[in-house]
């Protein structure tokens, strides 16, 4: 223990020698913890399919989610990694490993060849879409049918280049969705354009093409959100997903307005639209869900208490009885703490 | 056994270390000025440096040494007024990361001999950590500091206090610091050793 000890001390006198050497900044270390509570008033688990929160009438957890990053010089790396349901069984591509015990959400190295100009390699949250895996990340608990269909995260290769404040471009080469290592080679291409026409307001259009889910295909994705007045923000995400050959895919659109009623008290709704593409002669389905959320905030502490109902005419829930039913409701209470 | 009151002590030392520096920064907080802002204000006897050569030095800690935090917004012959911002961080133990951004206007004012500035009109803005790992801001409008936020943050408010103070010090102390320092002196070729003669 004396050795360990030692050497930690050794170790943080070595990294500030050469923190007067080089530019450097400290080892950033930050993490949630996240636990909810969900009551399905059909008492169905699994009744409204989206990701995350899956449990009916029990206490049960998100994940502890641990991440590290540094940078020295014009170097930096991003390592962060979760361990619990949200982000392990949960997660795809530890569900397809056999249930690992962690998940990595990021694992990246990026390189700033100037203030404009950088690139970065490795495992990276996907660029696509408004809601991430992270609850720290999204204002409601439940994720949107939207989220649960798109990427969670892309391997790959990409340059960045800044031409101003205002915007940016991305482009990259990626594996296939949501694996650590490419199951099709480096299968995708995809880009991303910045625009922050005013202040407070930031859009992203984004495109990704190649293997993903499903098979072959092209994600187009608007994500875009307005901090309209210091108590008004509006979010915005819409996308469309083909799949080669008649494969399917999806479209959808979803409207996020929030607003603070005081200063640790924000309010928001999410409506959303969906719906599946044919497959074949197999017809696709349509969803729309409407969920209210409170975000009540003390220091690192986020309490999330939630209702949400969900239609689709093609009666894909379930009723108390078994029977399938047009509409599903949910409450959910959730805790996030974020340091 | 010995190994073990060892550890204990060297773990005594750094909790106590770590509360320290917490409780320093928490307790020190910015005074407030006439307008009922926080203030952060210095008046600076400079009497070997004239009054335009205090005037360069200032526009080259505006423009060059934190060009990238601050802009210069407008400037006479014996002041410049510049907006800028200090980011605040969040302590862990040993490390700890970004928690947010404190905008801020800074005004410098020459006269033979002494000058005079202040950063005042602060905003704070939350830091939340992206889809990339990265603490970024979470919104453009900032919060002013001397508005009082309900009991359920008043903590992490004095914490935010605490460090607006830091950082606005270690502002200060820089600008000092370049203020009174000559440009040519520090154009001059860095002093080298030989070991060929001793």
């Amino acid at each position: 223990m004396k050795k360990l000890l030692t050497a930690i001390f050794a170790i943080a006198s070595t990294t500030c020698a050469l923190a007067q050497e080089t530019p450097t900044s400290p080892l950033e270390i930050s993490g949630s913890v996240d636990t909810y509570f969900k009551y399905d008033f059909a008492k169905q688990p699994n009744n409204i399919l989206t990701s995350f929160a899956s449990d009916h009438n029990s206490v049960s957890l998100g994940m502890i989610d641990l991440a590290l990053k540094k940078k020295t010089g014009k170097a930096s790396f991003v390592g962060e990694l979760s361990f619990g349901p949200r982000g392990q069984t949960q997660s795809i591509p530890d569900a397809a490993n056999g249930n690992s015990s962690f998940h990595i959400q990021n694992l990246y190295i990026n390189y700033d060849f100037s203030d404009k100009f950088a690139m970065t390699a490795g495992y990276m949250g996907t660029f696509i879409g408004y809601e991430v895996i992270s609850p720290v990340g999204n204002f409601n608990y439940s994720t949107s049918y939207l989220f649960t269909s798109g990427p969670f995260q892309n391997a790959g290769i990409k340059a960045t280049y800044k031409f101003s404040d205002k915007v940016s471009l991305m482009a990259g080469l990626f594996n296939d969705w949501n694996v650590y290592s490419a199951t099709r080679g480096v299968s995708s291409v995809g880009g991303q354009l910045m625009v922050a026409p005013v202040e407070g307001w930031t859009a992203y259009l984004n495109v990704l093409s190649g293997a993903g889910g499903g098979g072959y295909g092209t994600i187009e994705d608007l994500t875009t959100s307005y901090q309209i007045t210091e108590k008004f923000k509006l979010g915005l995400n819409a996308a469309n997903y083909d799949i080669d050959n008649d494969g399917g895919g999806y479209s959808g659109v979803a409207l996020y307005p929030q607003y603070a009623v005081g200063s640790a008290v924000i309010l928001g709704l999410r409506g959303e639209y969906f719906k599946t593409k044919d497959v074949g002669a197999v017809e696709g389905t349509k969803y729309t869900a409407v969920t209210l959320t409170a975000n009540i905030k003390s220091g690192g502490l986020t309490f999330i208490p939630e209702v949400r109902l969900d239609h689709n005419g093609d009666k894909p829930f379930l009723k108390n009885n078994g029977l399938s039913a047009p509409n599903a409701s949910q409450f959910s209470l959730a805790a996030v703490y974020a340091f | 056994m010995g190994n073990l009151l060892l550890m204990k002590k060297y773990l005594i030392l750094v909790i106590l270390l770590a509360s320290f520096a917490k409780l320093s920064a928490q307790q020190k907080q910015l005074p407030l000025d006439d307008r009922g802002k926080y203030i952060y204000y210095e008046v600076v006897e400079a009497k070997a440096v004239s009054k335009d050569s205090l005037l360069e030095r200032a526009g080259y800690f505006v423009n060059k040494f934190y060009n990238k935090s601050m802009k210069a917004e407008s400037s006479t012959d014996s002041s410049i007024l510049a907006s800028g911002t200090l980011v605040i961080d969040k302590t862990l133990l040993v490390a700890g990361h970004p928690s947010g951004e404190v905008k801020y206007n800074f005004t410098v004012e020459m006269r033979s001999g002494k000058y005079r500035f202040w950063l005042t009109d602060f905003e704070y803005i939350p830091y939340q950590r992206d889809r990339y790992g990265n603490f970024v801001a979470t919104t453009n409008i900032g919060t002013p500091l001397e508005k009082t936020p309900g009991k359920l943050n008043s903590g992490q408010w004095k914490d935010i206090l605490g460090g607006v103070f830091v950082k606005a010090t270690k502002f200060g102390e820089d600008f000092k610091k370049v203020l009174a320092t000559s440009r040519s002196e520090k154009k001059k070729k860095q002093e080298t050793i030989s070991t060929k003669k001793w």
